[in-house]
């Protein structure tokens, strides 16, 4: 999971101070499988027939007046899409705030016939990287976001 | 010499050998099968190795439980020959190569036995230490040695140990491979109930050495047996795609496995898939279907090696002239039940015909 710059310029410094013993907390394998990873809200996303996903991702959705007006007039485009594919999109289904890791990991092993130890590092792989562009949040109990 | 005895220079054919070997028959869904470097052992289902090291003198494996489970299976292993190795003198070089052009036999060494008690006191010291680190109390229970095995081969000792967690373990030196193999399940205290369970199942299970000349290497649900002479060379294990190539001499055996062979041949077929990732162009191979064990059809690949090839099997070649690889035979099946594809390539000589089908007929895909 990316964090963020603040923390990981804090963390930076006690990795080339290691006397000052600052380091980030330690997350255990148990306690992150049972987050429950839920989809940002401002995307939206439609299934296609060939089985993949195509989510839209609007661009600067917070921006201010003025950078909206410069984006129109530059004709910067208001949106991006991305393409998940058949297996990613079955993930992306799951995440939505009622599903925890581990569950996820069960169900997209079994649907696709994986080891338990592959589902896991390719579900965790990729959770971590819709979550490094703001996908997806992790909550920790159902609608509290970590 | 313990390891020439087994060595197969002419490898049996199926006909040759009968039914296939009960040793790697398909496994019970409701276990996990390890196999590295020679040591092969049984676990509940879902069990999955998370390290490895790729010595086969030397070397370890860790296997974890699924899910949020907090047991560990943890087996090393040494080569007591090389423990009591010294530093080579010019006689212990040349002695060997001047018997063997005198076709001398070699002499009979009895070689010492290792002190297993010192192993197992440095083990138990090192984890002493780390639960004096988490500031918990340690205890240990060493067993009394005790002789095991079939023929007698195996000198055991049992032990337990309770401190930061709990371990439950067994050292052992083999006398048919002479090993040093030290196996522990290790978990948190209250694992204790279960932990007896899986530490009888592993040590039932635990075996050091093959009994049939080949060895399994089972992983990931893969499971394959290599003639036990055959040294890994490279290994790629990635979620979805795993790899492992074996050499012996300049003879080669490459192991491919897919995942999600249903998403990977939407675009493909089982032939185009293989030609994109064989080791050489396929066009100039004889192309034939055969059906594995398991009932799946094969697209088997045969022929001589390519000029380039075996330039490159030149540079890659030691030992004996009689083991220059010359034939070329690969082939690709896909497994819908496991939804896996395979493909099993081999670079032998003339001498070594069928190692494709044998390594074939003991692969287990589902």
């Amino acid at each position: 999971m990316r964090l963020p710059l603040k923390l990981r310029l804090y963390y930076g410094v006690g990795k080339y101070l290691p006397f000052l013993k600052i380091r980030p907390p330690q997350v255990d394998r148990q306690a992150a499988l049972t987050l429950r990873p839920g989809r940002n809200a401002l995307l939206t996303w439609e299934k296609r027939e060939t089985g993949e996903t195509l989510l839209t991702v609007p661009q600067n959705p917070k921006a201010g007046r003025i950078t909206r007006q410069m984006a129109k007039w530059l004709r910067a485009p208001t949106e991006r899409h991305v393409e998940l594919d058949e297996v990613g999109g079955f993930v992306w289904e799951l995440c939505d705030g009622a599903h925890t890791i581990e569950s996820i990991v069960q169900k997209t092993g079994k649907q696709y016939k994986m080891s338990r130890r592959e589902a896991e590092v390719s579900v965790t792989m990729f959770l971590q990287m819709l979550h490094e562009r703001n996908f997806i949040g992790f909550y920790k109990k159902v609608g509290k976001k970590s | 010499m313990g390891q020439e005895r087994f060595m197969p220079t002419h490898v049996k054919t199926q006909e040759e050998r009968g039914t296939p070997e009960t040793t790697v028959s398909p496994a019970l869904p409701a276990r996990t099968v390890v196999g590295w470097q020679g040591i092969r052992c049984v676990l509940p289902p879902e069990w999955s190795v998370t390290g490895f090291s790729l010595d086969r003198e030397n070397g370890y494996l860790k296997v974890d439980s699924p899910g949020a489970g907090t047991m560990t299976v943890q087996i090393r292993w040494l080569n007591a020959a090389a423990q009591n190795r010294n530093m080579p003198s010019l006689y212990s070089v040349l002695a060997p190569k001047v018997r063997k052009l005198l076709r001398r036999p070699e002499p009979q060494k009895e070689l010492p036995k290792p002190d297993l008690r010192a192993n197992l006191e440095k083990i138990l010291k090192d984890t002493a230490r780390q639960s004096k680190k988490a500031r918990a109390s340690f205890e240990s229970s060493v067993k009394p040695e005790k002789t095991e095995g079939e023929h007698g081969e195996r000198t055991a000792i049992n032990f337990s140990w309770h401190g930061a967690g709990r371990g439950q373990g067994k050292i052992w030196h083999c006398a048919v491979c002479n090993r040093v193999v030290i196996a522990q399940v290790v978990g948190a205290a209250k694992d204790q109930s279960a932990m007896a369970g899986i530490a009888s199942q592993l040590f039932a299970s635990l075996h050091d050495h093959s009994e049939d000349g080949y060895d399994l290497w089972a992983l990931y649900d893969l499971q394959i047996s290599i003639p036990e002479d055959f040294r890994l060379e490279t290994q790629k294990l990635l979620s979805g795609y795993l790899h492992l190539a074996f050499l012996r001499g300049g003879e080669k055996i490459v192991v491919d496995r897919w995942g999600l062979a249903n998403m990977a041949l939407k675009k493909f077929s089982v032939d185009e898939w293989f030609a994109n990732n064989a080791l050489f162009g396929l066009k100039r191979f004889r192309r034939e279907e055969r059906t594995t064990e398991q009932g799946h059809p094969v697209a088997r690949y045969a022929g001589r090696v390519p000029m380039m090839g075996r330039v490159r099997a030149l540079r890659d070649w030691r030992g004996s002239p009689r083991r220059f690889p010359t034939r070329y035979e690969g082939g690709v099946w896909q497994c819908p039940e496991s939804n896996k594809i395979y493909a099993v390539q081999t670079l032998h000589s003339a001498r070594t015909e069928g190692l494709w089908s044998e390594v074939v007929s003991r692969c287990v895909c589902h």
